[in-house]
């Protein structure tokens, strides 16, 4: 198999992991800021109708949460196994990332979504309420750290490269981390991930409700429906606003990202720099239709806050899981060929503290061909040896991932069971 | 900044409870998955209600140890990233491949279980028996996989070349010293060799007979109280079948690997069995183990340098623990299961009942944990292990060192009050898992402002 190929197998594996790890889990994120919620209204008008609401759809947060874990486990074991140079690197150099995400937000997020789904109607409700958004604030520490880490891809502020002719690479690496902390893309693309979470399940909830209330006029329906349409349109306000923000962070910081999202090269970048950091794919078509699919969700929910239009609302279910995967997709990709930018403030240090070579060399080492590091790759040269392996893992990839969306069909197309209230 | 040989205390502390934590969590599921299946045929084949709620039980449980389990794989999986963030080059350039498969095993568990859980009273019964069936088979697969990578920790598979950079004065953008690579690329497939396979299936049967255990022992507990039906018929399938697993795992799996390390491993063998002299000695009862005969000379524990030599403890973690408590286990519950099948032995096994109950668990415990710490105890401080021949003492032992220069991170500073925050989250989660399982199984509490029904 030839470099590319090998290179585009990379990619689009670990892209695929990514396209479904990333809805899930947002639908998750979404679910533990909005279940509490529905029980605190609930509880403030004394309404059992949103505590029925919470419950049905807490059933939705397990099997959206073990789903995602998977994938994200997934994607993990892909980027270890495809780009084990670079996850070992990320793990060196970002060790307290990982670690703070996942002993404080996946070892002790799980159990509580188990824990708080067992215990709905076997605890105060207060107390219930506590505990979700507790579970929530947890949960949040995830995409928290995560994100951080999708700042460093986008601009490596922090990082330290020095020459080191022992060095296979030709440099040693390090990083500050409380620079990296500084990053200025990070901050508008966390606040736009977890607005973005909320949106996007509110949006998902409205829609599957509008399409029930269609169906059947039950008044449970319409009130998912328009709390749904509501929160969907708060937060998905706030998500275009720390959206557009992110993407003038990333102009600025990350020109090979601006290159491909835009369609041109940035205004600043020197034509004599535009090889260095010209992309592999020109995205702006995403980006395009993300904003078309964001105009349908849009009126989607500016229609569900008055009526019930079931076609609109499966438009506007398929529009915003599309938005979602387009907008991962766009950020995922738009880096290549670097897997980390090397960022112009980067590159300028560089230069001036060992020359123009030397900044080449690190860049070239950055680029996603490089990492994956064929020769020395053990999956890759399998898969080259014997490429049924492959052929046969994505045939799999494929009837899981039907499997998958016919669960989900079976698990929003199922009626709830009769529910029984027993109010003391 | 701590003295680093603190940390790597530390961090080998923090990685042992994790993973012992997600070994009983795993084993648990593994336990209760196999039991709801079992129930649920069962069920099918005679129309015994009783077997239904009890698969219903067992699913229920398995789920809650499967939410909280891959919670737990999750945690040991970036462990290996922060701590032993060398390990990963390792992984990409040796063994990805049981990492890769395990994808799919993966992704049958987390597709079947939910659909199981879900689909009671749904769908046909058959059909529902298989996607319980799907689930489990996704379960042992992935516990396969992994088994597969533990076992190549221990003992590296044919054809695998560990490459030393350091040796060579390089590394990789001074973060990797080591790397592993085979020498062609289908010889990846190695690393399910026959021996793999004897420690795969030594470590699945003693998952089973852990988990099988605490059910017995939780179920006994409720016989002696009660004295139910269900009771009796869950004790009848579960107690014999410990005793025939324990079986197959002393006389033929444990014989197996205990031959499969003195071939690859002497140094562990004599860490194991205590043997703690300095060069070559008769050990009579070791001999006749492995040879049949009484005269075999063996290599004793101190004729290897002491940087390279696995703690003393780990002969007590074997001998005591995995040995004993195994043989204890394995009389016990053969005994209680001819009297609960036959009626034999009442007059010996009716006392040891209500012993048992603790007893059961306990031991099948100490045999897990013995088995367990002895196994990752016993190699190190290498992984990947390699005896090569020598001319003149005993066999050299080589592999990937732990420590700084090896599979440890470089830049990882662990202090001792974030191990403990860290080691307090690894025993709280399975607590709660156990709290969970609880809640789950007991009856619904009498006072509720909203009970419903879900």
């Amino acid at each position: 198999m030839t470099m590319d190929a090998l290179t585009a197998i990379t990619v689009g594996l670990i892209a695929w992991a990514f396209a479904v790890h990333l809805p899930l889990v947002y639908t998750v994120l979404g679910l533990t800021w909005l279940l509490p919620t529905l029980e605190l209204i609930g509880l403030r008008k004394n309404d059992d109708r949103y505590f029925d609401i919470a419950k049905s759809l807490s059933r939705y947060l397990i099997f959206t949460y073990a789903i995602g874990g998977v994938f994200g486990t997934i994607v993990t074991v892909f980027l270890a196994g495809l780009l084990p140079v670079f996850t070992n690197a990320a793990g060196v150099l970002l060790w307290p990332v990982w670690g703070v995400a996942i002993v404080f937000g996946v070892a002790i997020s799980l159990p509580l979504i188990g824990f708080y789904y067992r215990s709905f109607g076997k605890m105060d409700d207060a107390k219930h309420i506590a505990l979700g958004y507790g579970l929530a604030v947890v949960t949040s520490v995830i995409p928290a750290m995560f994100r951080l880490v999708f700042a460093f891809i986008n601009y490596p502020m922090g990082v330290t490269a020095k020459p080191d002719p022992n060095s296979i690479v030709g440099f040693d690496l390090g990083v500050d981390l409380w620079q990296a902390l500084g990053n200025p893309t990070y901050p508008p693309l966390l606040i736009a991930t977890l607005a973005g979470a909320i949106a996007f399940t509110a949006v998902l909830i409205s829609a599957v409700y509008t399409w029930r209330y269609a169906k059947t006029k039950d008044e449970h329906y319409k009130i998912g429906r328009e709390f749904g349409a509501k929160v969907g349109l708060i937060f998905g306000v706030i998500y275009v606003l720390a959206s557009v923000w992110y993407l003038y962070e990333v102009y600025q910081y990350s020109p090979t990202m601006a290159w491909s999202i835009f369609g041109s090269p940035p205004s600043y970048l020197p034509a004599q720099l535009q090889p260095v950091y010209q992309p592999t794919l020109n995205l702006s078509w995403l980006f395009y239709l993300d904003v078309i699919l964001g105009v349908v969700v849009l009126a989607f929910l500016a229609t569900a806050l008055r009526s019930a239009n079931a076609g609109l609302a499966m438009a506007a279910f398929v529009a915003v899981i599309a938005l979602m995967d387009g907008a991962e997709i766009l950020n995922g990709l738009a880096h290549l060929p670097y897997a980390i930018v090397p960022s112009p403030p980067v590159a300028l240090a560089l230069i001036n503290a060992y020359g123009a070579n030397f900044a080449l060399q690190v860049a070239d080492t950055l680029k996603v061909s490089a990492l994956i590091t064929p020769q020395i790759n053990s999956l890759v040269q399998l898969i080259g040896a014997q490429p049924w392996l492959l052929s046969f893992s994505l045939a799999l990839f494929v009837i899981f991932n039907l499997i998958l969306l016919g669960g989900f069909y079976l698990v929003f197309s199922w009626r709830p069971r009769p529910q029984v209230s027993a109010q003391q | 900044m701590p003295d680093p040989s603190i940390q790597l205390d530390l961090a080998r502390l923090v990685t042992a409870v994790g993973v012992l934590a997600h070994v009983s969590l795993a084993s648990s599921f593994l336990g209760t998955i196999a039991l709801a299946v079992i129930g649920e045929y069962i069920w099918l084949r005679r129309q015994d209600k009783e077997w239904l709620d009890l698969a219903k039980k067992f699913n229920v449980v398995a789920t809650i140890f499967f939410g909280v389990g891959a919670a737990f794989g999750t945690l040991v999986e970036f462990g290996l990233v922060t701590i032993w963030s060398n390990f990963i080059a390792i992984i990409g350039t040796a063994i990805a491949l049981p990492f890769f498969l395990e994808l799919f095993a993966f992704l049958f568990e987390v597709i079947f279980l939910p659909l199981y859980t879900f689909t009671w009273n749904r769908i046909s019964k058959w059909a529902h028996w298989t996607i319980g069936l799907l689930a489990a088979i996704g379960g042992y697969y992935s516990a396969y996989n992994i088994l597969a990578v533990m076992s190549t920790l221990s003992v590296a598979p044919p054809g695998l070349t560990l490459v030393n950079l350091a040796e060579q004065g390089k590394n990789v953008a001074g973060a990797i010293n080591w790397l592993a690579a085979f020498q062609t690329p289908t010889d990846a497939w190695n690393i399910f060799w026959w021996g793999a396979n004897v420690f795969i299936f030594h470590g699945i049967l003693a998952a089973v007979i852990l988990s099988w255990s605490g059910v017995a022992g939780v179920v006994m507990y409720l016989y002696i109280k009660e004295k139910k039906s269900w009771q009796v018929k869950l004790l009848k399938v579960v107690v014999p079948t410990i005793a025939v697993l324990t079986a197959i795992q002393g006389l033929l799996l444990g014989h197996l690997q205990g031959e499969l390390v003195l071939e690859h491993d002497p140094l562990k063998l004599a860490a194991l069995e205590g043997m703690y002299w300095s060069g070559l000695r008769t050990d009579p009862l070791t001999s006749f183990v492995a040879y049949g005969d009484f005269n075999h000379q063996f290599w004793g524990y101190y004729s290897w340098p002491a940087d390279i030599r696995p703690p003393e403890f780990v002969s007590v973690f074997y001998l005591g623990f995995m040995v004993g408590a195994g043989i204890l286990l394995g009389i016990l519950t053969a005994g209680i299961g001819l009297y609960l099948l036959f009626g034999w032995f009442r007059r010996i096994v009716q006392p040891l009942l209500k012993p048992s109950v603790y007893l059961i668990p306990l031991l099948a415990a100490l045999a897990a944990v013995g088995g367990a710490v002895s196994t990752e105890s016993g190699r190190y401080p290498f992984i990947l292990v390699q005896s090569v021949p020598s001319a003149d003492g005993p066999p050299q032992i080589v592999g990937v060192p732990v420590y700084q220069g090896g599979l440890f991170n470089p830049t990882l500073q662990l202090d001792p009050l974030l191990a403990t925050l860290i080691i307090i989250v690894e025993i709280a989660m399975p607590a709660l898992a156990g709290y969970m399982v609880y809640l789950a199984l007991a009856k619904p509490p009498k006072l509720l402002k909203r009970l419903v029904e879900y």
